[in-house]
Order: C-alpha cells, then sequence, then structure tokens
C-alpha cells in the first residue's frame, strides 16, 4: 500500500516537472515567432559588413534562405525575359533542394 | 575593575538600546516599502555593496566555454533574450518600457552599458580580456540565480545551463547591435520570403 503511494506521488512530481519543463521550451515560443526582417539586411553596405563577425554570421544565417531564393527567382526571370521557355518549364528551384541543399541555420 | 565593568555596561545598553529601537522601527512600519519610493543613500549603497560583492564571490570560479562568440549562440540566446529579459533590459532603439521605469531598483539598460564599464578607467570601454571574462561570468550567474527582491528570476531551474551560456553570449554583443541587427538576430521565425513560394 505504501509503495503505491510512493508511486503514485513521483509519478504526479515527474509529471509536474515535466510539465514545468515543456513550458520553457523554445518551441513554446514559436506560437508568435516573429519573422526576421530581411529586407533590412538587404539596405545594408555589404562592404562594410566584416564575415568574420559572428553577428554578420549569424545575420547571414537568418537571411540566408531567403536571400537565395531571391536571387534563384531574379534568374529565373531573367531567363524568361529573354523568351527560354523551357527554362520556365524547370522545376522551381525550391523543389530541387534536395539536390542542392542549402546550409541550415542552428 | 570597576571602570572595566562601567565600560561593559555601556556598550551593552547601547547595543540593546539599538536593537530596541530596531526592533520598533522594524514593527512601526514606518520603512516605505513601495518601489516608487527609493532607499536612503546609505541603505542603497550597503545593498548594492553586498549584491556586486555576493555576486563576485559566487561567479568567480565558473568555467566559461570557450566558444562563447558564436553565430549559433548569438542566435539561441538573441531569441531567448527577446522572449525573456527584453521586456525589463530593453532592446535597440528603445530606452524606456513599463518595467524599466516601474520596478526598483531599475533593471540596467543592457542595450547601452556605459562605455567604460570595463572598469579599467580609460573611458575606452574596451576592457581586457579579464574584466570581459569576469562580466561573461557574472551575466551567467545572475541569470541563472537571479537577484533576490529586484525583480530578476533565476532562469536556473527551468533552462539549462548551455541555454544560459547562450544568453550570457548575446549580452556580450547586444551593445553594438542596431536595431535592425537585433531584430533579425532575435526573431525565432524564419524569413517569411522562403515561404512566399511554397
Amino acid at each position: 500500500m505504501k509503495i503505491k503511494t510512493h508511486i503514485k506521488v513521483i509519478t504526479l512530481s515527474a509529471l509536474a516537472f515535466a510539465i514545468s519543463a515543456q513550458a520553457h521550451d523554445p518551441k513554446e515560443h514559436m506560437k508568435d515567432a516573429q519573422e526576421p526582417d530581411c529586407a533590412a539586411m538587404k539596405d545594408m553596405d555589404h562592404s562594410k559588413m566584416d564575415m568574420d563577425d559572428p553577428v554578420t554570421q549569424a545575420m547571414m544565417k537568418k537571411c540566408m534562405k531567403g536571400m537565395d531564393h531571391d536571387k534563384s527567382e531574379n534568374d529565373q526571370t531573367s531567363d524568361e525575359h529573354h523568351g527560354d521557355k523551357e527554362s520556365s518549364e524547370e522545376p522551381h528551384p525550391e523543389q530541387q533542394k534536395d539536390e542542392h541543399p542549402e546550409p541550415q541555420p542552428n | 575593575m570597576k571602570k572595566s565593568i562601567m565600560y561593559i555596561k555601556s556598550i551593552a545598553l547601547i547595543a540593546a538600546i539599538f536593537l530596541v529601537g530596531g526592533g520598533l522601527f522594524l514593527y512601526s512600519g514606518y520603512y516605505p516599502m513601495g518601489a516608487d519610493v527609493p532607499h536612503n543613500q546609505l541603505t542603497h549603497k550597503l545593498l548594492e555593496t553586498l549584491r556586486e560583492r555576493s555576486i563576485a564571490r559566487a561567479a568567480r570560479d565558473i568555467e566559461a566555454p570557450a566558444d562563447l562568440n558564436t553565430s549559433e549562440r548569438l542566435l539561441a540566446g538573441g531569441a531567448d533574450y527577446n522572449d525573456m529579459c527584453a521586456g525589463c533590459h530593453l532592446k535597440p532603439g528603445k530606452t524606456e518600457s513599463d518595467f524599466s521605469i516601474g520596478l526598483y531598483p531599475s533593471p540596467p539598460n543592457l542595450t547601452s552599458i556605459a562605455d567604460d564599464d570595463d572598469g579599467d578607467g580609460d573611458g575606452d570601454g574596451d576592457g581586457d580580456a579579464e574584466n570581459d571574462n569576469a562580466d561573461i561570468k557574472r551575466n551567467f550567474w545572475v541569470i541563472k540565480h537571479g537577484i533576490k527582491a529586484s525583480g530578476m528570476p533565476a532562469w536556473g531551474p527551468t533552462h539549462d545551463d548551455e541555454r544560459i551560456w547562450n544568453m550570457a553570449a548575446f549580452l556580450k554583443r547586444l551593445p553594438d547591435l542596431s536595431a535592425d541587427q537585433y531584430q533579425i538576430l532575435t526573431a525565432r521565425g524564419e524569413d517569411s520570403e522562403e515561404h512566399h513560394g511554397q
């Protein structure tokens, strides 16, 4: 009988601890997660950026995907302007992610 | 002999008066406890010294990780800072909030640490590696353990050391960040442009 009571107490304590820990998981904050304003980064003077600086590296990681996407969109638009019909029928660069994996931010 | 007994009695009497007087003052309720009335200078100085000496002693033997200055730590620590700390300790472009105005002692504005907070007195704010290291260890300790009766909570019970080191790493770079850089570094979401084509 005593053992059963102990098990109940331990289980409830463990459950309470797990719930409290979960509340502070970063995923909990994702509900109202802000998106990075990478447009601001495009306006920055890239020549003055120190690529060895962890702040610059962090910003690049955060905005890299969007910038790559823009670049490939521009390339595609340029191809279309040149009348290259075949290129517009090719899969979107984002659909080729598996073939050309992009570095992922941690 | 008689003189020394008189001396001891006098000291005991003075001590008793202080104790009884102090006790009466404590129980009288006359000390202003509202956060909108600051401590007098003596109390403030005593409490500040007590706090700083205690933190310096407790943080002295902490070993800081060698890889604090990395983009991964900045991104992880920045997002947590924005969610957990910016309300009181502010962010670039913001000079006050309800918390920074209303709390006493007022939480330090971590985005605009004084230029010479390195304590070397040269006004350059550069500091040497030893001071930088001491600041990082102090920040880690304060985030982990909090500070009694100040509004600063202990995040240690709910956050592991790695996560707290990430925040300490972010704090080191926070004063250098512009509002735009801060926004990008602390946003938890991904760049929205990435999702438009999906």
